[in-house]
């Protein structure tokens, strides 16, 4: 491994935060403001994506600006890992870009500037936290993406919004004091935070007690964006943000951070040795299991449809937490890389399947304003290319093969049953059940019912026989009534009649992309970074 | 160069006198002489700051008296830090009240006066000397939280008066008892004699404990803070910002002084007690402080609540007392002056824009004063400790002197604090941007008196809005060089705790 | 030593307590602002006198070149002296805000001024 003094990291920082500027000043002008942003995303794509081949032949790229407190630099680091989470998080802004044009437009929404520069503030923040080169600086960016995130949880400014916001600051500082603490004992310990693939030497030899407790207070900071059961509960309320939001930040860049972070402690802070030796691991992975359970459970009885996505994402950020976990709590053989593996490819497998979901979800609501599951019997004709890559998504988080999620699955499931976590592995399965048993539904309604006996279902919350006066988007069903849930869905074509092309063309880009990761994931570049970021920490290769 | 450190006291005197004289012959001639004083002043404590900083501390004996009997000015690190701090504070200020007033010439006179009792209690190296600048400094203070117009500023100003007074008269009487154990007042002399009466003598606990009670008093820590909500609340705008940036941090470093280098770190070592009375007025300001803080309606209230728990902070580094702990109160006393009066700034001009005073007004502010807003948003946040604002360093300094000594009833609390910051101010954020205002309408501009002489509202000055924006640019930008300012005090600190 | 000796030997310093006893209650207890302007000053004379009294040798002249040496202490004195001016000082501006909140509210009774904020 060499190290390439270079500024590219620090510049794909802060291309997206310099952005904020012009696209603040071209507050009157929408058409240059939305130029600035897509500018700044391909920009900022590029840079990271330029740093892949080195990175992958197991180069670093490096940027150290100096001290910022004592014996620690402000120092940013592109790896195999960071640049994993990099990479995802810039790809697909620029998708979610196109994507926020088309929404906010179709919506008419107020506060559009706000928007745009809290985004493009957000997503900086994100390749800062992929890109930290240590514990410090990963907490310097872990809390401004908390701070810019937060005008966008709030950005509808009702009262539920607020509500929410406040929610997510609360959750989201709370966190950050626990990483804060965590990285005060962890320097303490150990004289230092940078990440050192394998581990910081001595750290969890010096006092196994602190060690363990900074360990915690880590992995509690974290969880809260990691939304890690029960520091969940600001994700499903975070929903109220607009769609683009739910999907970029609230399925990838936000509560990936948390994960990454999970990641970044176990792997390169503690290392695998001292966190098997201290018997963290597996507490991790039980914690990761009986969320991914519960969530699913809850996800079955939302009718609203963000919040059962929410309640999918939260399951399926612990199945990237379960495969960490079982991969450094055992041995450090090929069972344990392929845990590992499986995790790590999940951050993308579970973006790209996410988004499509969460895009999808938005559509829908652009163009029918309807939010309720209960609400769309049928609507796979009015929305059917939408609807057919909300069904791709769906079961590709349910672990079909050819679909991203399967991959990331079946090295989880090996991984597991190959280091003897029986009880692991059955989680695993349950849950692929019960991803099926809430996806499915809402496909079902979709294409094979009619809005007449759409209400013949009606879920235990939701309004009975859904009486779409109290309906959670109620404001809205008077002035679009017409858009036909009495007299069936009008019939859009099969060639995108039914949203505008900035909607679809992010929707079916990131179906392609679950896809393209199922079918070859060997060609896709992620598999080859989460190998590299594999043999760095077990020394298999897989 | 040693031949400066007076200068920092006699400057500002000297231009409190010019102002004084020359407003007989013409008026408004106060705020440029004002300007001048402060110009030169920031200057020599720049100057001063560059020499000591990193080398040793410069001592003068005053009118040639030699040590002990002689007053001695002493200027090492952390005290050239301090006197810039005042320096450039109060010139800042200044930029600010040009406009928003008072702006009489006895106000610039006494402002003058404030300034030099404050670098006088920064360089001091005499005890007695000490108590004289205390008393200047809350002489000056009670009277520009009284020069705002109507009652609720004389009330305020006079509350201040008495609670101040008998903090410092018992500041007086630790003096006493320190002097009938030893017979010496220069604190260099008083750690060496000190040490000889031994640390278990009566009167030397007995002048700890009232020499830091009555430090509590001007730092304002809970319980005994009382003065301070309401002086904030009923001064004049730039009044609040001057008061809360500065004379409570002034306060906050003469309890350093105090406790290092008069009593020293082998007395904390030999009185548990003494760190465990540190510790608690530590832990209880910045928890019931920020309590307090959520309760308040009034802004400027809440502002001074909060000052009740950001000291917490500084005396909970006191009570650590290592070198790492100091550095970050050094820091803190610092960032907190730059932000604190920045907010109070924030607050003046955003009253002076809208009329609005409560939190409840803030609602849908970002469109009526966007400049005010942010400036007191970012300002907000760097208060909160989100990095790298100023705001986190010193709280990262403090926490990991902490955990370096064990002390884990206060690390818990110095995280939990910014919790409890977060709880205060983001309200205030959140009505800022994500509310409508209520009215449609601006509120009409409602004086503090309730307003028996309507004055013309002045109007926002280009001055005005640069202060509030150049002070939360600085708590940002403060951050970055928060590390290495901590590298060139870490000799003093040591020498401080040696 | 017996007790009361001691208590004698004291004396000075039990006066100078007791004046800081007196003055702190009449300064927390009284309503009336001039009367509380009255307590700190007794509370800063007890400290006035604390110092003077520590400053007394027994047998020892005043401190003046014309009187014969043991001198006591003469640094309290001085001491003493700039903390009275500081103490008159404080009185001035005390009574100065007293007579305008008197101008201003008609009442120097503290918890009448207290509603008549609150009214505000």
């Amino acid at each position: 491994m060499t190290e390439i003094i270079s500024l590219r990291p620090l510049l794909a920082v802060l291309v997206s935060a310099v952005a904020v500027a012009p696209i603040l000043a071209s507050r009157g002008r929408p058409n240059l403001r939305e130029a600035w942003t897509i500018l700044a995303a391909v920009t900022k794509f590029g840079l990271v994506a330029s740093m892949v081949p080195a990175v992958l032949a197991g180069d670093v790229y490096v940027t150290d600006l100096g001290a910022f407190v004592p014996g620690v630099n402000f120092a940013l680091e592109a790896d195999a890992l960071g640049l994993l989470f990099g990479l995802l998080a810039s790809l697909l802004w620029v998708v979610t870009s196109f994507y926020s044009m088309g929404y906010m437009r179709g919506l008419d929404e107020d506060h559009q500037t706000r928007y745009f520069a809290s985004f493009a503030g957000s997503v900086s923040a994100a390749i800062g936290i992929a890109f930290a080169g240590n514990l410090l600086v990963l907490f310097v960016f872990y809390e401004l993406l908390t701070v810019a995130t937060y005008p966008l949880v709030t950005h509808d400014q009702t009262t539920e919004a607020r509500a929410a916001g406040r929610k997510y600051l609360t959750y989201t500082f709370g966190g950050g004091v626990a990483v804060l603490a965590g990285t005060v004992l962890v320097y303490v310990l150990a004289g230092t935070t940078t990440f050192t693939p394998g581990g910081i030497a001595d750290l969890a030899t010096t006092d196994p007690t602190l060690a363990s407790a900074a360990f915690g207070l880590l992995i509690l900071g974290f969880g809260v964006k990691a939304a890690l059961m029960p520091l969940h509960s600001w994700l499903p309320d975070a929903m109220v943000a607009p769609t683009p939001v739910s999907g970029l930040l609230h399925a990838v860049a936000v509560v990936k951070s948390g994960v990454f972070g999970i990641a970044r402690v176990t792997l390169d802070v503690f290392g695998p040795d001292a966190v098997a030796d201290l018997g963290l691991g597996i507490a991790l992975a039980f914690v990761a299991a009986a969320t991914l359970l519960i969530s699913s459970v809850i996800a079955l009885r939302q009718d609203n449809l963000k919040r059962r996505l929410a309640f999918s994402t939260v399951s399926q950020l612990s199945y990237i937490v379960l495969g960490v976990a079982v991969g450094v709590s055992v041995a450090p053989d090929r069972a344990a890389a392929y845990a590992l593996a499986g995790g790590l490819l999940h951050i993308p497998a579970h973006a790209f399947m996410k988004l499509t979901l969460f895009f999808c979800a938005g559509a829908i609501h652009v163009e029918t304003h309807t939010d309720d599951i209960s609400d769309m019997a049928g609507i796979g004709r009015r929305m059917p290319l939408t609807m057919t890559a909300f069904g791709v998504a769906s079961l590709g988080m349910a672990g079909i093969p050819l679909i991203a999620g399967f991959v990331s699955k079946y090295f989880i499931l090996v991984g597991t049953v190959s280091s003897g976590q029986l009880l692991f592995t059955g989680a695993l399965l349950i849950s692929g059940v019960l991803n099926i048993a809430y996806f499915w539904p809402v496909v079902y309604t979709a294409f094979f019912e009619s809005p007449d006996d759409g209400n013949s279902k009606p879920l235990l919350e939701s309004p009975f026989g859904g009486d779409r006066d109290v309906a959670t988007d109620g404001g809205h069903e008077a002035e679009h009534g017409e858009h036909g849930h009495g007299d069936g869905w009008t019939t859009a074509g099969w060639r995108g009649g039914e949203s505008t092309w900035l909607m679809v063309a992010p929707i079916l880009f990131a179906a392609a992309g679950s896809v393209v990761l199922g079918i070859v994931p060997d060609a896709a570049v992620f598999l080859q970074i989460v190998r590299a970021v594999v043999e760095g920490v077990t020394g298999v290769v897989l | 160069m040693s031949d400066l450190a007076p200068l920092l006291v006699a400057l500002p005197v000297f231009g409190s006198v010019v102002a004084l004289l020359a407003g007989l012959a013409r008026d408004r001639v106060g705020w440029a002489v004002a300007v001048l004083t402060l110009v030169v002043q920031t200057a020599v404590a720049g100057t001063l700051m560059a020499d000591v900083l990193g080398s040793e501390a410069i001592r003068y004996v005053v009118g040639g008296f030699t040590v002990p009997i002689g007053i001695e000015l002493v200027v090492d690190g952390l005290s050239a830090t301090i006197a810039l701090l005042v320096a450039v504070v109060s010139l800042g200020v200044l930029a600010y009240a040009r406009r928003a007033g008072p702006r009489s010439n006895a106000f610039y006179v006494i402002y003058l006066l404030l300034v030099a009792g404050l670098s006088g209690m920064s360089i001091t190296g005499d005890i007695f000397n000490m108590y004289v600048f205390l008393e200047i400094t809350g002489l000056t203070a009670y009277a520009l939280v009284a020069s705002g117009d109507g009652g609720r500023s004389a009330i305020a100003g006079l509350k201040y008066l008495l609670v101040g007074t008998v903090g410092a008269s018992l500041f007086l009487l630790g003096i006493g008892f320190a002097y009938i154990a030893t017979g010496t007042l220069n604190m260099g002399d008083l750690a060496t004699q000190l040490a000889e009466v031994g640390y278990g003598s009566p009167l030397v606990l007995a002048a700890f404990g009232l020499l830091v009670v009555g430090l509590f008093v001007k730092i304002a820590v809970f319980p005994l803070h009382t003065w301070q909500p309401a002086a904030y609340a009923g001064a004049p705008d730039s009044v609040s910002a001057f008061i809360s940036a500065l004379v409570s941090t002034v306060a906050a470093y003469a309890l350093i002084r105090i406790v290092f280098t008069v009593f020293g770190t082998e007395f904390l070592a030999a009185t548990p007690l003494a760190s465990t009375v540190l510790a608690a007025g530590a832990v209880v300001s910045i928890v019931v402080g920020s309590l307090l803080a959520v309760s308040q309606s009034e802004l400027k209230r809440m502002l001074a609540y909060s000052s009740v728990s950001q000291f917490g902070l500084i005396v909970g580094a006191v009570a650590v007392g290592n070198v790492v702990a100091l550095t970050g109160a050094a820091i803190h006393l610092v960032g907190h002056a730059i932000m604190k009066g920045g907010l109070f700034l924030a607050v003046g001009l955003v009253n002076d824009v809208t009329g609005a005073r409560t939190v409840d007004e803030y609602a849908g502010l970002a469109k009526r004063s966007p400049v005010g807003a942010a400036a007191f948003s970012v300002l907000a946040v760097a208060m909160v400790g989100v990095p790298p604002a100023v705001g986190f360093v010193g709280k990262w300094y403090i926490a990991l002197g902490a955990v370096e000594a064990g002390a884990w009833p206060l690390v818990v609390v110095i995280f939990a604090s910014t919790l409890l910051t977060l709880a205060y101010f983001a309200r205030v954020v959140e009505r800022i941007y994500f509310r409508d205002s209520t009215e449609t309408s601006g509120l009409a501009p409602t004086a503090t008196d309730g307003g028996e002489d309507d004055a013309p509202e002045p109007v926002v000055s280009v001055g005005m809005r640069a202060t509030v924006v150049a002070a939360a640019v600085v708590a940002v930008a403060l951050g970055a060089v928060a590390a290495g300012y901590g590298d060139l005090l870490e000799p003093t600190i040591e020498g401080l705790l040696s | 030593m017996t007790g009361l000796e001691a208590l004698a030997d004291r004396l000075y310093y039990l006066a100078a307590f007791l004046l800081l006893g007196i003055g702190t209650y009449t300064l927390i207890g009284s309503q009336n602002l001039v009367k509380k302007v009255i307590g700190m000053n007794v509370f800063q004379t007890g400290i006035f006198l604390f110092f003077i009294a520590a400053a007394f040798i027994t047998g020892a002249s005043p401190p003046l070149l014309t009187a014969p040496a043991p001198y006591v202490s003469p640094l309290p004195h001085v001491l003493i002296l700039t903390a009275i001016v500081v103490g008159v000082s404080l009185t001035a501006v005390a009574l100065g805000l007293i007579v305008r909140i008197y101008d201003e509210y008609g009442t120097l009774n503290e918890e009448t001024l207290r509603e008549v904020q609150a009214d505000e």
